[in-house]
């Protein structure tokens, strides 16, 4: 008889544990991020400042941030299967069209168009068309970065090297990086010209610019567009850049020392974002005000870049879909924004902020280029994440020594081969 | 009968455990393996055998097959030959002998994610502790270890030795201590040398034991998945590509749930058949040895 108490005691705990509170209280907004623990103390001290602002200001409303640091698209998909997505959530463009075009977001046009306070045009064009289909609006941008070329001017100095002004095409680029390669009296490197990075989503730019592309224009097929003979040029100019001339260190050695060259002042340019910037900040080898920004060297008429940007979204099933646009425009508003943006990990996408916080030229250089960026193919392609995964093993794969022409061929069979059952 | 009755709700906590996250799950997934879905639609629609013929034609599939196969056959038995040497090293009744036995488990009760990490450092080249080594020795300290195509595979092979060897050590360990004092004494006053009685009377009777462990360190080898996620990724140009990498990779980046689920039934059975292969091959063994 004692064993039958003790076995429902322990049930009835359980299933308390499982109950859900049903009292009424404040509602309670979700907000998912990509954000791990925060090094800038300071910083994170002073956004959590900013949500409790924002609670202040909206009483009944209480905010709950899920940082979710890995795995961020698997985790929201899952929330979504689950139908425990968050109330708002941070929209990478990179991964948009998984969201977007499966049509599990909120259009946020009637909410736009019945707020009087909030107005479209205080954002970049062709930055809130990355979350836009025809004449819906899927996110507000928060901010966004086009891809720039990065030089350290004390390198140039050190090389005789006068700094670039931009309109170069690859062979100006890398008789440039040939030049600012330096070497001791050994011959050992003692400098390099570039830092070539094996991440996709950088040196998409490289094909772009000399004519090429990764998939077909209706994004449906890889098959002539990723093995296109400007791109076999491309991919063969970079394995030369690393391997013939050695403007750029080895993969193997950069992973080796863990030290990204650059940024400690062993090579003089790189091309990636404006998230760089807090990096080289706090890079003690570095100083910041010896950083320019310049144009990717390009091939064409005119250099292409890619915007990389981050929106805030509504779930189409949002419990409080009021709510969630209040925090949305909260999130996006001048008010945050000047804050937000004061670690300088992007450029706002507000143009007022983005405006006031240009006061150099390399920032303004920045703005210069936003017109001449386009969106990632992930904003408008579901599954992308495949195919840069893929283009990092075709790099490695022509880095180890095999025919780039074999292995983007081999590539786009690979991503044809999925699109085919996606 | 009453007491058979109350027994229900003791196993009850753990069979619903196991009904819900792994029995549901699994023929939730048998299910899905029929039917083509990517996680966000509502509908699923009904795909035949087309999953499984698609999964037939994939060569990636069958090269993960080969790798985990591959990496099944090399660390099972070279994990177990260490894992056996170091039970038999940790059963000498010398003082603080626990201290060494703890030791030896300490890499099975850390996280696996954080050991990855570890090996990584381990592997790296020039500044990695081996090429550090090598180094020392004036020898070629830039072989990148995890980027080789040659070497990638191995190198997890050595890492899950060093991983694996607690749990095997202990079964052995049990297995050994369970082998009765008084067929050691027979074996001596037969004259039978040290290595006589380990070969007629110590590996005899670990039979059932070894038979326990190879089953279970081949089910657990032909699923590796987070050294592989981890370390490399599949590669260097899909060598160390297992089944259980490849199937996450087409459910989480392609999303090709039904597509993953025709693969995990797929890998399934192959780790039936391997098990009912190694069930047949070892029963005669196993008949007449019990440490019991």
């Amino acid at each position: 008889m004692r064993s039958y108490a003790v076995v429902a005691i322990s049930l009835t705990c359980l299933l308390a544990g499982c109950q859900r509170a049903t009292e009424k209280g404040p509602v309670v907004l979700h907000l998912a991020n990509w954000g791990g623990a925060n090094d800038d103390i300071e910083f994170g001290r002073k956004v959590d400042a900013l949500y409790h602002q924002f609670e202040t200001e909206n009483p009944g409303i209480k905010l709950e941030i899920e940082s979710v640091p890995d795995q961020y698209v698997q985790k929201m998909i899952l929330g979504f299967v689950a139908n425990a997505a968050p109330d708002v959530l941070s929209l990478d463009a990179a991964s948009a069209a998984v969201f977007i075009n499966n049509g599990v977001l909120q259009d946020l046009e009637p909410f736009v168009q019945k707020d009087q306070q909030f107005q479209k045009s205080d954002f970049w064009p062709n930055v809130l068309g990355i979350d836009s289909r025809k004449d819906r609006l899927y996110a507000i941008p928060g901010d966004f970065t086009p891809l720039v070329c990065y030089y350290n001017k004390a390198c140039f100095d050190r090389a005789h090297v006068p700094y670039p002004t931009g309109h170069w095409t690859y062979q100006q680029f890398l008789e440039t990086a040939k030049r600012l390669t330096l070497r001791d009296a050994s011959g050992k490197i003692t400098q390099y010209g570039f830092n070539f990075t094996n991440w996709m989503p950088g040196w998409i730019v490289w094909l772009w610019n000399n004519g090429g592309d990764v998939l077909t224009q209706d994004g449906d097929h890889a098959d002539g567009a990723i093995n296109s003979p400007a791109n076999i040029q491309t991919i063969a100019f970079l394995r030369d850049m690393v391997q013939k001339e050695k403007v750029s260190p080895d993969l193997s050695q950069t992973a080796a020392t863990g030290v990204d060259p650059f940024g400690n002042g062993e090579a003089a340019m790189e091309i990636s974002g404006h998230w760089m910037i807090p990096s080289y900040k706090s890079a003690p080898k570095l100083k910041l005000d010896q950083i320019g920004v310049t144009e990717l060297p390009t091939n064409l008429t005119k250099p292409k870049t890619v915007m990389y940007e981050v929106g805030f979204a509504i779930p189409k099933n949002a419990p409080h879909p009021e709510e969630s646009w209040k925090l949305v425009k909260y999130l996006t508003s001048h008010l945050y924004q000047q804050s937000y943006q004061q670690t300088g990990i992007a450029v706002c996408g507000r143009k007022d902020v983005a405006t006031e916080r240009a006061k150099d030229a390399r920032e303004q250089k920045f703005l210069d280029i936003v017109p001449t960026a386009r969106p990632p193919w992930g904003a408008s392609v579901v599954g992308y994440d495949f195919v840069e995964q893929e283009g990092k093993k075709m790099m490695e794969r022509v880095l180890g020594g095999a025919d780039p022409k074999a292995s983007l061929d081999e590539m786009a069979h690979r991503i044809d081969s999925y699109f085919k059952v996606r | 009968m009453k007491r058979g009755k109350i027994g229900y709700f003791f196993i009850a906590p753990a069979t619903l455990h196991l009904a819900i996250f792994a029995i549901f799950p699994m023929f939730f997934s048998i299910y899905l393996s029929f039917f083509k879905w990517n996680l966000m639609t509502s509908v699923r629609s009904f795909n035949g055998l087309a999953n499984y013929v698609y999964a037939f034609q994939d060569p990636l599939f069958w090269n993960a097959m080969w790798n985990s196969t591959k990496y099944a056959l090399l660390s099972v038995p070279l994990g177990m030959i260490l894992g056996l040497l170091v039970a038999i090293l940790v059963n000498q009744k010398l003082r603080g002998i626990t201290i060494f036995r703890t030791l030896f488990y300490i890499p099975a009760i850390s996280s696996g994610v954080a050991i990855s990490i570890l090996w990584i450092y381990i592997y790296m080249p020039e500044t990695g502790l081996i090429n550090s080594v090598l180094g020392m020795l004036h020898i070629n300290n830039k072989t990148d270890f995890l980027k080789n195509e040659n070497l990638a595979m191995y190198a997890l092979v050595f890492m899950s030795m060093w991983v694996g060897l607690g749990p095997k050590m202990v079964l052995f360990l049990a297995g050994l201590i369970g082998i009765p004092a008084s067929l050691y004494e027979a074996a001596e006053l037969d004259g039978a040398s040290k290595f006589r009685s380990f070969w007629n009377v110590t590996l005899p009777m670990l039979v059932p034991t070894t038979f326990f462990v190879l089953v279970t360190s081949t089910i657990g080898a032909m699923q590796v998945f987070t050294p592989v996620y981890i370390m490399t990724q599949g590669g260097p140009n899909e060598k160390t590509d297992v089944v259980g990498y490849h199937i996450y990779v087409e459910a989480w980046s392609k999303f090709l749930i039904g597509i993953a689920s025709a693969k995990s039934f797929l890998l399934l059975v192959v780790i039936v058949l391997v098990s009912i292969a190694q069930f047949k091959i070892l029963k005669n063994q196993m008949e007449g040895y019990s440490a019991s």
